[in-house]
């Protein structure tokens, strides 16, 4: 349950640490987030002599979140702490590697078109968890 | 229909498909929960193995050993197996089994001294084979007559034990 304001971890190495969601995109008064969601953020920490800096307004994919995902088959999960991927206007990742913290996993996957079925992307990684 | 359980991690209850929650903590450990109560008191930092009701207390304290013993106890007798198989008939290995044990012995004892029997004939042969072969070496070296000693190396002459 992502809103306005909620400080998120950055799970790739974009160079953004540590961001600030200020939007949820999908529609004109959507309150929350969710894994799955993609978000307008600003970045409130980066790393040193990367091409993203503080203070720059991305949009970000949401990869882990405290609150539980719920799936179709009843299964839940829910993770330690709020973390999203940074993405570019087409839905492409900005970082090069994607840290996702379960054991396993090595990718999400990216749509090129659009990040229509934004469950997907966590769909892929989240079948891979066990 | 095969359902896969999982193990509650605190508990030790099953957990069914569609129960239970997951949680993958920041250092990629995952834990199943089979209800909110479990997983209430896992992050109150409750301990299960003091808890009477969890799987890892009655394990410590030893409950329920008993049951797992009687049924140990059962499968351990074995039944003398009854059919013929190859190389002896069901007859023949009845015979064997209601045997008397000096019968038994005796036979052994017959068998044992045969096979002694047996080594030491083939090792009387081969003793009186070599004392013949040594006997024509012998005898074919005299015959050659070089002054040679006469027990120097048999040049060309030790063909005869091979």
């Amino acid at each position: 349950m992502i809103q306005p304001q909620t400080l998120l971890n950055v799970a790739d190495n974009s160079g953004a640490r540590e961001l600030m969601c200020i939007r949820i995109l999908g529609a004109s008064n959507r309150r929350y987030a969710h894994i799955g969601d993609v978000i307008v953020a600003v970045i409130k920490e980066a790393v040193p002599n990367m091409p993203l800096e503080r203070s720059e307004v991305i949009r970000a994919v949401i990869v882990r979140t405290c609150k539980e995902l719920k799936r179709e088959n009843g299964m839940r999960i829910r993770y330690d702490d709020n973390a999203a991927v940074v993405i570019d206007q087409e839905g492409n990742p900005k970082g090069t590697r994607v840290l996702v913290q379960s054991p396993g996993i090595e990718r999400i996957e990216f749509h090129k078109n659009r990040l229509i079925s934004s469950r997907s992307i966590i769909v892929v990684d989240e079948i891979m968890i066990e | 229909m095969v359902l896969k359980t999982e193990l509650c991690r605190f508990s030790g209850a099953k957990i069914y498909p569609g129960k239970g929650i997951r949680f993958v903590r920041a250092d990629s450990q995952v834990f199943l929960f089979s209800n909110s109560k479990c997983k209430r008191y896992f992050h109150n930092r409750l301990r299960p193995a003091k808890l009477t009701w969890t799987a890892v207390y009655r394990k410590q304290h030893k409950k329920d050993i008993h049951a797992e013993a009687v049924k140990k106890r059962r499968r351990a007798t074995k039944k003398p197996y009854s059919r013929s198989i190859v190389g002896a008939t069901l007859e023949v290995i009845q015979k064997k089994r209601t045997e008397k044990a000096e019968v038994r012995d005796a036979a052994r004892a017959a068998a044992l001294r045969e096979i002694k029997e047996r080594i030491k004939k083939t090792k009387d042969e081969k003793k009186a084979k070599k004392a013949e072969v040594t006997a024509k070496t012998q005898k074919t070296q005299a015959k050659a007559g070089l002054p040679k000693a006469p027990k120097g190396p048999k040049i060309g002459g030790g063909g005869g034990k091979r």
